[in-house]
């Protein structure tokens, strides 16, 4: 019987705190005032704190440039994390079916090129992809983003869902058949119910990868109606030209962490499970 | 260890051809790869084709009068040029540093969730925040945490040689390499840990239980029995976080921007072909990049023989 | 009877199983959502021209709003505050033909490119006359290429050297006379005092630089209409004495202690401090300490940016903005009309009232408004330097020649005169002709 020893105890603890204190680092700096970040304050909690700079980001103050682009950023962000992670889900499903399931030619080619792909250095595409997007007219466009990150999601998809797939026993569906349903039938009420976990682990996993993708965001777009949120994070004006406005940054950080925080929270064990079974077998 | 399953295609010696099912499958199978296939292909290898063809150009965007052919010669300048290879040293430094770090304290994280029993859904959350986070964001945290003014570094650990009140973690190009490693390591390291845990569950109980019933200390089962039973996870986690380690980019952008020499490669290829409009140049570097990488990779699969088919995620 | 096993997870709700139907309905549904969201902004009616400027306190938002009229209205968006992104961000833009800027507020140093690279709408023949005609001979030059006028000149910028009445009392040295850069970094650190500077790696220590160097008679580049073949001629006496003078500072006492750091904000802030005695800083310093250390505000003085060389006419930085009209812009006449009224002397001299920022007009210095902000000697040096100013090289490699010095001439404490002209003119010639990567 395993004993959980003192050691194990403190462990545990480590990891909490190694885990968790930039995060309350960056929420106690969100409540801090401008003015104190602005002059400089050693203390790791707020001397008054303050919701001001979460009215701000909002739009609940009267001066809305802020909140208007930060806003402009979340709505980008969302829609072009969502759109790239449906599209790309859906044809790594097509393949991860065909590689768990089928035996073809290619296969292992297919396997190599995702590889690849995983290990490609994104930023070596700013400078021809700035080139051809702006010869197309893809140049600070959604669709601009969506189709890189779309190719870039595509490994670790493939090789979730297939490591999902392989655990189905896809003999049920001959058993479904078997007991009187027509194909289409057994596979959507046998198949798809068994392969959904895995396909919203996916999902999860390219959003992720969407949402916090930088290089591109800040290289293949130039305004608002573009920028995504780390790259419009990286652009934000105070009021003072002159100084960078550090706890409203810390307030961005904090609102965009929110949904990471939500969505882990809630699935954590599938995204352990997605994450481990691409990388090691098992 | 290294072996995998051997594609049926390999043994087709036997049947004279395929059969009709066969023949099905394969057709069905390639056409359900058909659009990932098509997609990476295109969005990596035409890009990469296009950045060839830049590479041999003298071409300043802002300047198009005065493009013109130079073959190699952005190859030569950029391979005698110390400035690339002072990113470039940079660059391998922070990813031998950061892997070497996170193994260990990766491996310390794994060996104590392995034993929890209790509370592991909140261990579980804990470790996946650092790997959710937006690096950016996390970027600016450290940004903060290193700063004089408003940074709790130099106020906590003060009592370190070394550190006072007024170090000034970016005055100087030790201190801001330090800084960029340390937020570095903090996102990777659960992730690490979370890889190496995958790999320690599965070293059997019953190998550990004989071992300490033969008589071997916790080092000795440490080091000769789960370390090389987990052998193959931990290739594939260092060829993984190697490779990532070695594009950086976010962590530099936002701390440092390359200031005090902290530039890395993906940083320079970055800052020549989107900041100075050196689209020939930033070309050429792309293509170097890209080749670097693939060194790279092949250089630890073969040194470190990393089974190519686990991480490739074949069954 | 053959049990089916339940997997994990299992227990899915059965709607999950129209999985591949509903996905493609709310992609549709995403897609035109996405296109709503991207095509907003168009105004139905009125002409919206947009006017891309660069941070300022209010001033260029309040003429834009001026100068509205009843064909177009105006509207203000902010580049991000340092020199170069400004120039990043219009230029790529700019190359990928994107029809969402008209006006652009751009730094001069980095109009020679915009206009090389064919970015900038013409001015009309009969505007170029009445700009030439109402602007300081500095600022037309600053915005001429190719023998046009390219941008409107809108403020001219100058810096003078600020001191400390209380300290110059104390040392004993007279401000009436032209002073060189020596006597001021002696008078310092003899004193206790410092000389505040720009001199971190940025755009800002080139302007210092230059002029040190213009003030010593030389230049940095020669001939830059021929492009890469330019002739560098930092490595001349002139910049032997400028180095001399960088060197002198940042080993003496006077140098305050983040010379190597220092920006405008930085260098007020040294200036404001107990031991502040000498600075070189744009015109927005008068009114910089009004509210937030008014005993400072009071103990300002004034004189001509100190000598390079003893005996030689100083040269003050030129600074400032011009204000131009995109190749790419849907509306290019009606941005043009709208550029004329802003550049009026009378807009100027409101964004001037609002920011500190000074006209590129001699009519506009004669305004009210500014003759109520500053004291007459003070507008009359502020004419005076921008007369004699000497501008950074007007080439459409400034980005990398700037680039280049900053390399080479950075950290201050590095400078010497035996070797870093020389150093930094051969890597600016070889970063031209890109034999060196930047």
């Amino acid at each position: 019987m395993r004993k959980t020893g003192v050691g194990t105890y403190a462990g545990f603890i480590v990891i909490l705190v190694w885990c968790l204190l930039p995060i309350a680092w960056i929420v106690s700096l969100s409540f801090k005032s401008l003015a104190e970040t602005t002059t400089g304050s050693a203390h790791f909690l707020p001397q008054d704190a303050t919701w001001d700079n979460y009215k701000v980001l909002l739009g609940m103050t009267s001066d809305k440039s802020t909140s208007h682009d930060f806003l402009a950023a979340l709505r980008n962000s969302f829609g072009i994390s969502i759109i790239a992670t449906i599209l790309a889900v859906l044809i790594a499903t097509l393949a991860a079916y065909a590689i768990a399931r089928l035996e073809f030619k290619g296969k292992r080619l297919v396997l190599s090129l995702a590889l690849a792909i995983a290990m490609f250095p994104v930023v070596s595409l700013v400078g021809p992809l700035f080139d051809m997007w702006r010869t197309f007219h893809l140049f600070n466009t959604w669709p601009g983003l969506i189709i890189p990150y779309m190719t870039f999601t595509l490994p670790l998809a493939i090789w979730t869902l297939s490591a999902f797939f392989r655990e189905i026993p896809w003999e049920m569906e001959q058993a479904a058949q078997v007991d009187g349903a027509t194909s289409w039938q057994a596979f959507r009420k046998v198949i798809v119910p068994l392969a959904a976990p895995g396909v919203f682990t996916a999902a999860i996993l390219t959003f992720f990868f969407a949402w916090n993708e930088f290089v591109l965001a800040i290289s293949l777009t130039s305004t608002t109606s573009t920028r995504t949120v780390p790259a419009q994070m990286s652009y934000f004006v105070g009021p003072d030209p002159f100084n960078p406005p550090y706890s409203q940054l810390a307030t961005a950080s904090v609102i965009v962490t929110i949904p990471v925080i939500v969505i882990v929270l809630l699935f954590q064990r599938r995204i352990v499970a997605g994450l481990t079974s691409g990388a090691v077998k098992g | 260890m290294t072996a995998t399953t051997i594609p049926r295609e390999t043994t087709k010696a036997a049947p004279p051809h395929l059969s009709d099912r066969s023949v099905a499958e394969n057709r069905l199978g390639q056409k359900l790869v058909a659009p990932a296939l098509i997609l990476m292909v295109l969005v990596t290898a035409y890009p990469m084709l296009q950045a060839l063809y830049l590479s041999l150009f003298r071409y300043r965007l802002t300047t198009p009068d005065d493009k013109g052919f130079v073959g190699l010669g952005n190859y030569v300048t950029i391979l005698s040029d110390s400035l690339f290879w002072k990113d470039t040293f940079n660059t391998v430094l922070i990813m031998v540093v950061t892997v070497a770090v996170e193994l260990v304290i990766g491996f310390a994280f794994a060996m104590v969730m392995h034993r929890i029993i209790f509370a592991r859904g909140v261990m579980r959350t804990a470790i996946l925040i650092p790997y959710g986070i937006i690096t950016v964001v996390s970027a600016f945290a450290w940004q903060f945490t290193f700063s004089i003014n408003n940074g709790w570094v130099n106020s906590w650990f003060s009592w370190l040689p070394g550190i006072s009140a007024s170090t000034n973690w970016y005055g100087d190009h030790w201190h801001a390499m330090f800084a960029i490693m340390v937020s570095e390591i903090w996102k990777t390291t659960p992730f690490m840990a979370l890889l190496l845990l995958a790999g320690l569950s599965q070293v059997s109980e019953d190998m550990l239980e004989a071992a300490k019933v033969d008589g071997a200390t916790a080092s000795q089962r440490l080091f000769k029995v789960i370390l090389p039973n987990m052998r193959a996870a931990i290739m594939v986690a260092v060829l993984f976080r190697a490779l990532d380690a070695f594009r950086i980019f976010d962590n530099i952008f936002i701390m440092t921007k390359g200031a005090q020499n902290t530039e890395s490669s993906s940083f320079l290829t970055y800052r020549q072909a989107i900041e100075q409009f050196q689209l020939g140049m930033g070309s050429a570097l792309s293509v170097l990049l890209f080749l670097t990488v693939l060194l790279l990779a092949w250089l630890i699969v073969k040194f470190f023989r990393v089974d190519l088919a686990q991480a490739r995620g074949e069954g | 009877m053959h049990v089916p096993r339940r997997s994990r997870g299992a227990s899915r709700p059965p709607g999950r199983s129209h999985n591949r139907r509903r996905w493609a309905g709310s992609l549709a549904a995403l897609a035109t959502a996405a296109g709503l969201l991207t095509a907003c902004g168009s105004n139905g009616g009125k002409t919206t021209l947009v006017w891309y400027i660069n941070p300022d306190s209010g001033g260029q938002a309040a003429i834009a709003q001026t100068c509205s009229t009843d064909q177009y209205t105006i509207t203000t968006q902010v580049l991000p505050q340092d020199a170069n992104q400004q120039r990043v961000q219009l230029a790529r833009r700019l190359e990928a033909h994107d029809s969402g800027i008209d006006l652009m507020s751009i730094d001069p140093p980095y109009t020679a490119e915009l206009a090389n690279g064919g970015l900038l709408a013409p001015i009309p023949a009969a505007e170029q006359a009445t700009l030439k005609q109402q602007s300081f001979k500095g600022a037309t030059d600053a915005a001429t290429w190719n023998g046009q006028l390219v941008v409107y000149p809108f403020w001219s910028n100058t810096q003078v050297l600020w001191y400390r009445k209380s300290f110059v009392q104390k040392a004993g040295l007279d401000m009436t006379q032209p002073v060189t850069w020596d006597q001021i970094i002696k008078a310092a650190s003899d004193n206790g005092g410092t000389v505040a500077v720009q001199a971190n790696k940025y755009e800002g220590y080139v302007v210092w630089i230059n002029a040190l160097v213009s003030g010593a008679g030389g230049t940095l580049v020669k001939d830059a209409s021929k492009g890469v073949d330019a002739q560098v001629t930092i490595n001349d006496q002139a910049g032997d004495d400028a180095a001399k003078v960088i060197q002198e500072l940042a080993h003496s006492k006077a140098a305050p202690p983040d010379l190597s750091v220092s920006q405008e904000g930085q260098a007020g802030s040294a200036f404001g401090a107990a031991n502040g005695a000498f600075m070189v800083n744009w015109t927005y310093i008068w009114h910089n300490y009004d509210s937030t250390q008014p005993d400072v505000a009071k103990d300002i003085g004034y004189a001509k940016y100190p000598e390079t060389v003893q005996g030689q006419d100083s040269r003050p930085p030129y600074g400032g903005i011009g204000i131009g009209v995109s190749s790419y812009s849907k509306h290019i006449d009606l941005a043009n009309q709208a550029a004329a009224c802003l550049v009026q002397p009378k807009q100027q001299a409101t964004q001037a009232a609002l920011t500190g920022n000074m006209p590129a007009s001699p009519a506009g210095y004669q305004d009210p408004q500014i003759q109520k902000l500053f004291p007459p000697d003070l507008i009359k040096l502020f004419e005076d330097s921008v007369n004699s100013a000497a501008p950074r090289t007007v080439t459409p490699y400034w980005s990398d020649i700037s680039g280049a010095i900053q390399s080479t001439w950075h950290p201050p404490a590095s400078v010497s005169p035996s070797s870093t002209p020389q150093k930094s003119a051969t890597f600016i010639h070889d970063v031209l002709t890109g034999k060196k990567l930047l």
